[in-house]
C-alpha cells in the first residue's frame, strides 16, 4: 500500500498511551508537576536523586575538603562540578547492582536517568505559581558564605541575576533576568550555602526584612570607634525618599544624644536639625509618623559585581573599578595547557 | 477610611485616639420635644446607663503583642536600631490618660530600655505596690496582679523619655494584610507601634581585658525592655535643659545602684534585713553580692531550669512563667541599696535582650573575603606561623590530602570536592578512550595525574552516593522496586511479543515496549502488527475516491467534443484566450441557439393534407357517437339524446390537446 496514511496505528497507540499516563496523573490528588509523558525513572527516585544533584546530605568535608579554602568571615563563589554530581548519582543507582544483566540494565537506562534528573534538578525550589523551568540543565553556579552575619541575621535573602541591575532594584522573581536558586541552606549556624541555576553576574544579599525597623547608621571611618555616633539620611515625607545621596553621609542629619546617658537619643534637638533640613515636606512642627520616617532603616544589602563604571569582564579584565572584585574572581584563571604543564611539572 | 497601601507599602499616622477613653460613663438619655407642636413637657423618665470602657492597664493581654524589635532573648548587634514593639490594637497607647488637662492626649505607654543594673523588674505583686508608692491610680485594674520596674531617680533622668518625647515614640502603621512580612499576623493591617528613645549600645572595651590589642572588643550587655504605663506619673519624667547636646557616653558609666551595692562591706547585711533571703543572682562580670528577692511564688528560691520550675503546677500560665525566668536578673532590689529616691512604673509586657560587640551586617559583609573556592586568604607576613601548613591547592582546586592506600602506603591524593573554581567538563573523555561509561565501581573512576599522584575526586564522590543511597532504607527500596519493575516490562513485553506472534494472522515481533498492563500490551502489538502491514491482515485499502463510469463516444480532445457540441469555434476560442484569458474569452463567446420559426408551423400540401384527415377522423366519430357508441366517454351507452348533450357540455366544458391543436391549426 503506497498511500500515505494520515495517522498510523502507531501513533494512535503512543497518544492513547500518553493520555491515559496523563489522565492516571491527574486523577490522583498529587500537586501538578510540570512533567507530563512517560518517563523512565519514577518521579519520587528522580527527585531523590536532583536532591542529591544539589548535594543534599553530602557531608561538607566533601564539599569543602580543607578548612582553610573557606575561613572566617569569607565568601566563596565557584561552579558545581557536574562531572561530580554524575558520579555521585552512579554511585547511588550502583545500589543493588549484583548481577552482570543489573549492570547491563543500569547501562541501558543511565542515558535516561541523567536526563531526567537533570529535569527534575530545576524543579527544586519551584513556587507553586512560578513557571516550571523546563529544559536541560546548564551551568550551575553556587556561593559558600562564612560569617558572623550568617549566624547573626539568620534568613538572609540572596537574589542573583544574569545582567548587570542597579544596587538597589527590586525585581520579582518571575524577572527573566533573575536567576533562580536551586538550594539555600545554612549547613552550620555560620555557614550558608547557595546554588544558583546559571551564572550570575551580580549577587545581592541583603539583612532579613523583619518588618520595619528605625534606627541610625554610623558615621563613616574606623569601625572600631567607640565614640559612637548616628546618622539619618532626610526624607520627603510624602514619598519616603531621601533628600541626600545615601552613598555619602557628609550631608546628612545627626542624630543627637541626651548628656551623661548612653544610647538615649535627645528627641527635641533631633527633632529641631531635620526641621532644619529644607525639603521633607514637614511643616513647623514634627509628629510622631514623620519623626518614624526619618528614622526608616531599610536592610542593607550587599552587592558582589561590579560597582562604579560597570565596567565590561571582556575588555576590563583586571576588573579595575570593581569594589568586590568579582567579575575577575569568577573567571577561570587557569587554561588546560598551563595546568598540564603544572602536573608534569614534577615528573620531567 | 484611606485606602489601603499597595503591598510593600505603609502609611503612617501619627496618632489614633478613641473616642472615649478608659473608664467609667454615665450615659443620660433624655426626651427633648419641640415645644410648638406639643405640650411643653412630657412625663418621660431620664433614662440612664452605666458603662465601662476597658482598656488594658497593669498587663498586655495575650495576642495584642504582635513583634517586638529586638527579639527577645536576642544575643546581636542591634545597636544602630531602635528597640521597638508593635501592638495589635491601634489606639492602645491612646486609651487612657496618663496626665490631665493637656497632658491627657499624651500617650500613656512608653518603652523603656535599661541596661543590667539600672533597675529593678519584680515579680508578680499586687497592681496596688506596681506603682510609687503615694501614687494612687483612679479606677479600676484589668488584673489583680502586676509587675514594676524600679529605678533610681538618676535612672529616669538619664533614660525615660521626656514628656515631650511622648508623643513622637508613638504612631500607627496601616498596610496591606495581604503582605504577609509587614502585617505580622494582624487581623485589619492597623497596629500601634511604641518605639523607644534609647539605642542599645554594647559595653566599652575595657583596655585592661583586651590584652592591648588594637580592636577592642566590645563587652556585650543585657537590656531589658519593659512597656511602661506612665499613668499619674508624668511628673516624674525627666525634663532635659534645652542647650545641652551630649556625645558619647559608656554605657556602663551610668550611676546605677550596683555601685551603690558595692559600698556596702557586708553584703549579708542585705540580706538579713530583709524578711525572706532569696538565692544569689549570678550575673555576668563582676560577682554580685547576695541580694533578695523579694518574691510570692516558691520557685524563685529553686535553682532548677525554667522546665522544672513550680510555676506549671501552681497553674499559672506558661508565659508568666517565661517572663518570671527572663526577669530573674533585673530582680536585685534598687530601693534596698541606694538611698536615692526610686520610682516605680507598671510594666505591661517586657522582655530581654543582648547586644554585643559584633560589628553590624553592614561592616560585616564589606569586610568580607571575597574570592573563588580554592583561592587561599593572603597570609600576612607578620603573623605567626600557622600550626599546621597551609594545604597544598592547585589552581584548578584540587586539594592534595593524605591518603592511606589499600596497601597501606602513606601517601597523597587529589581530591576537589564538587565546587570547583572553574567550568569542569561534564564529560570527562580524554583522546584516547571517549566518553566514560557508565560506573558500576568507584574504583572505575580514579585517575592517575600526570604528576604521579592519584586523582580521587570522582571515586569519592561515586562512593558518598552510594553510601548515602545506602543510608535510607526507603530509597533502597525504591531503586529495587523500580528495577524489578523495569524487568518485570521486559518480561511483559517479551509475553506479549509471544502471544501475539503465536495468531496465524501476524508475523514478526512487536515493536510496543511502553507497558501498563498485558491486556493493553497485547492490544497495543495487534495494533502495531496491524499497522505495520495491513495488506497482509485486512486487506487492501479503500481508495479514497473512486473513479467514475467511462462514458461511450467520449474520445479525443475533450475541449473540442465540448466545443463542438456547444457549436463553438475551439480555435477562435482559443486564440481569444491567449489574449484576455479562458474566463474572459469564455464569458465573451456567445452560444449560438436556434431560431423560433417566424411564420405558420406548416404549409402547402402538407397542411392540407393533415387537415383533410383530421376532419375525415372528425366525421368518422360524430358517426360513430350519433350512432349511440361512445367511446370516448368511456361509461355505459346512455339512452336518448342525453348522452349527445352530456358530451357536448364537457368538451366544451373542457378543451383537449386535440381541441388547442385544432384551434392552432385552424384559420
Amino acid at each position: 500500500m503506497t498511500d500515505a496514511a494520515l495517522l498510523t496505528g502507531a501513533m494512535a497507540v503512543q497518544a492513547t498511551l500518553t493520555a491515559s499516563a496523563t489522565l492516571g496523573g491527574s486523577l490522583q490528588s498529587q500537586p501538578p508537576d510540570p512533567r507530563t509523558g512517560p518517563r523512565v525513572v519514577p518521579n519520587d527516585l528522580a527527585d531523590w536523586l536532583a536532591a542529591l544533584r544539589l548535594l543534599a546530605a553530602v557531608p561538607f568535608g566533601y564539599l569543602v575538603p580543607d578548612a582553610e579554602l573557606l575561613p572566617q568571615e569569607s565568601a566563596r563563589f565557584c561552579y558545581l562540578d557536574r562531572a561530580w554530581t554524575d558520579a555521585l548519582v552512579q554511585g547511588a543507582m550502583s545500589v543493588g547492582t549484583v548481577t552482570t544483566a543489573d549492570h547491563a540494565q543500569l547501562e541501558a537506562v543511565y542515558p535516561y536517568v541523567r536526563d531526567e534528573v537533570d529535569e527534575a534538578e530545576r524543579l527544586a525550589r519551584v513556587a507553586g505559581h512560578d513557571p516550571a523551568p523546563l529544559g536541560p540543565a546548564g551551568p550551575v553556579t553556587g556561593l559558600l558564605l562564612r560569617s558572623r552575619a550568617v549566624a547573626g541575621w539568620p534568613g538572609l535573602h540572596v537574589r542573583a541575576y544574569s545582567e548587570l541591575v542597579p544596587d538597589d532594584a527590586m525585581l520579582p522573581d518571575s524577572d527573566p533576568r533573575r536567576l533562580r536558586l536551586l538550594r539555600m541552606e545554612r549547613l552550620a549556624p555560620a555557614v550558608l550555602f547557595v546554588l544558583i541555576d546559571g551564572v550570575p553576574r551580580i549577587v545581592h544579599v541583603e539583612e532579613p526584612r523583619q518588618g520595619l525597623q528605625f534606627g541610625v547608621r554610623p558615621p563613616d571611618g574606623d569601625p572600631a570607634d567607640t565614640t559612637r555616633q548616628g546618622l539619618v539620611p532626610p526624607r520627603d515625607i510624602n514619598t519616603g525618599e531621601p533628600l541626600v545621596p545615601m552613598d555619602d553621609k557628609t550631608s546628612w542629619v545627626p542624630v543627637r544624644f541626651r548628656p551623661n546617658a548612653p544610647g538615649v537619643l535627645n528627641l527635641r534637638k533631633t527633632r529641631d536639625a531635620l526641621l532644619a533640613v529644607p525639603g521633607t515636606n514637614m511643616g513647623t512642627d514634627v509628629d510622631s509618623a514623620e519623626f518614624a520616617i526619618q528614622l526608616l532603616r531599610y536592610p542593607y544589602r550587599q552587592v558582589f559585581g561590579p560597582t562604579g563604571p560597570q565596567t565590561d569582564p571582556e575588555t576590563n579584565p583586571s576588573g579595575t573599578g570593581t569594589k568586590a572584585g568579582w567579575i575577575q574572581v569568577f573567571r577561570p584563571r587557569i587554561a588546560v595547557p598551563e595546568l598540564f604543564a603544572e602536573f608534569t611539572k614534577g615528573t620531567s | 477610611m484611606p485606602s489601603t497601601p499597595q503591598p510593600g507599602f505603609f502609611n503612617l499616622w501619627s496618632a489614633l485616639t478613641p473616642p472615649l477613653r478608659a473608664g467609667q460613663f454615665r450615659l443620660d438619655a433624655r426626651v427633648d420635644l419641640d415645644p410648638g407642636a406639643a405640650p411643653t413637657s412630657l412625663p418621660v423618665e431620664t433614662g440612664q446607663t452605666f458603662f465601662t470602657v476597658d482598656a488594658p492597664r497593669f498587663a498586655l493581654p495575650a495576642g495584642q503583642l504582635l513583634s517586638t524589635y529586638p527579639p527577645a532573648n536576642g544575643n546581636g548587634a542591634y545597636s544602630e536600631r531602635l528597640p521597638q514593639v508593635v501592638l495589635k490594637r491601634r489606639t492602645l497607647p491612646w486609651e487612657r490618660a496618663p496626665g490631665t488637662g493637656a497632658d491627657a492626649a499624651l500617650p500613656w505607654l512608653a518603652l523603656v530600655v535599661i541596661a543590667q543594673g539600672e533597675g529593678t523588674l519584680s515579680p508578680e505583686v499586687d497592681v496596688a505596690q506596681c506603682v510609687t508608692p503615694g501614687v494612687a491610680l483612679a479606677g479600676a485594674a484589668d488584673v489583680t496582679q502586676g509587675v514594676y520596674l524600679e529605678v533610681t531617680k538618676t535612672v529616669v533622668d538619664a533614660v525615660f523619655p521626656t514628656k515631650e518625647d511622648l508623643p513622637l515614640l508613638c504612631h500607627v502603621r496601616q498596610v496591606d494584610l495581604s503582605d504577609t512580612e509587614l502585617a505580622l499576623g494582624d487581623d485589619d493591617g492597623w497596629m500601634a507601634v511604641v518605639l523607644a528613645n534609647r539605642l542599645p549600645w554594647p559595653a566599652s572595651a575595657d583596655p585592661t581585658t583586651t590584652g592591648g590589642s588594637d580592636q577592642p572588643a566590645a563587652a556585650p550587655v543585657q537590656y531589658l525592655a519593659c512597656l511602661v504605663n506612665l499613668e499619674g506619673q508624668l511628673a516624674a519624667l525627666p525634663d532635659v535643659a534645652e542647650d545641652e547636646v551630649g556625645t558619647f557616653v559608656p554605657v556602663d558609666a551610668i550611676a546605677h545602684f550596683d555601685a551603690y551595692a558595692d559600698a556596702f562591706a557586708d553584703p549579708d547585711s542585705l540580706a538579713m534585713a530583709q524578711p525572706a533571703a532569696g538565692p544569689p543572682q549570678a550575673g555576668p562580670g563582676t560577682p554580685r553580692p547576695a541580694i533578695v528577692a523579694r518574691s510570692t511564688l516558691s520557685d524563685t528560691w529553686a535553682t532548677a531550669p525554667a522546665a522544672a520550675a513550680a510555676p506549671t503546677a501552681l497553674g499559672i500560665d506558661a508565659g508568666r512563667a517565661v517572663r518570671e525566668i527572663m526577669g530573674r536578673p533585673w530582680r536585685t532590689p534598687a530601693a534596698a541599696v541606694t538611698a536615692e529616691q526610686t520610682y516605680r512604673f507598671p510594666v505591661l509586657t517586657h522582655w530581654q535582650f543582648t547586644v554585643d560587640g559584633d560589628p553590624s551586617f553592614e561592616g560585616l559583609m564589606q569586610a568580607l573575603d571575597v574570592a573563588l573556592l580554592g583561592s587561599l586568604p593572603d597570609l600576612d607576613p607578620q603573623a605567626p606561623p600557622a600550626p599546621r601548613p597551609a594545604p597544598d591547592v592547585a589552581a584548578t582546586g584540587h586539594v592534595g590530602l593524605a591518603h592511606l592506600t589499600r596497601r597501606g602506603d602513606q601517601a597523597t591524593a587529589w581530591y576537589r570536592g564538587p565546587l570547583a573554581p572553574r567550568p569542569a567538563k561534564r564529560d570527562s573523555s580524554t583522546a584516547t578512550d571517549g566518553p566514560l561509561p557508565v560506573a558500576h565501581a568507584s574504583d572505575q573512576l580514579r585517575r592517575v595525574t600526570p604528576d604521579g599522584r592519584e586523582d580521587l575526586t570522582y571515586a569519592a564522590a561515586f562512593e558518598i552516593g552510594r553510601l548515602l543511597a545506602l543510608s535510607q532504607p526507603s530509597v533502597v527500596a525504591a531503586l529495587m522496586r523500580w528495577r524489578a519493575e523495569q524487568f518485570g516490562a521486559a518480561r511483559a513485553a517479551e509475553l506479549a511479543a509471544q502471544t501475539v506472534a503465536g495468531t496465524s494472522l501476524l508475523g514478526g515481533p512487536p515493536a510496543i515496549t511502553d507497558v501498563a498492563g498485558l491486556g493493553r500490551l497485547v492490544g497495543g502489538a495487534l495494533l502495531g502488527r496491524i499497522d505495520a502491514d495491513p495488506a497482509a491482515t485486512v486487506g487492501p485499502r479503500r481508495p479514497l475516491a473512486d473513479p467514475g463510469a467511462p462514458i461511450a463516444g467520449l474520445t479525443g480532445d475533450l475541449e473540442a467534443v465540448v466545443a463542438t457540441g456547444l457549436g463553438l469555434d475551439i480555435d477562435a476560442l482559443r486564440a481569444q484566450a491567449g489574449q484576455v484569458g479562458v474566463v474572459d474569452a469564455l464569458a465573451n463567446t456567445a452560444v449560438p441557439m436556434a431560431d423560433a420559426p417566424a411564420g405558420p408551423l406548416l404549409e402547402g400540401p402538407d397542411l392540407t393534407t393533415l387537415r383533410s384527415a383530421a376532419e375525415a377522423i372528425a366525421g368518422r366519430m360524430a358517426t360513430q357517437a350519433a350512432a349511440g357508441a361512445a367511446p370516448l366517454a368511456g361509461a355505459a351507452p346512455l339512452a336518448g339524446a342525453a348522452p349527445l348533450a352530456g358530451a357536448e357540455a364537457g368538451a366544451r366544458a373542457q378543451p383537449d390537446a386535440l381541441d388547442r391543436l385544432l384551434t392552432e391549426l385552424g384559420p
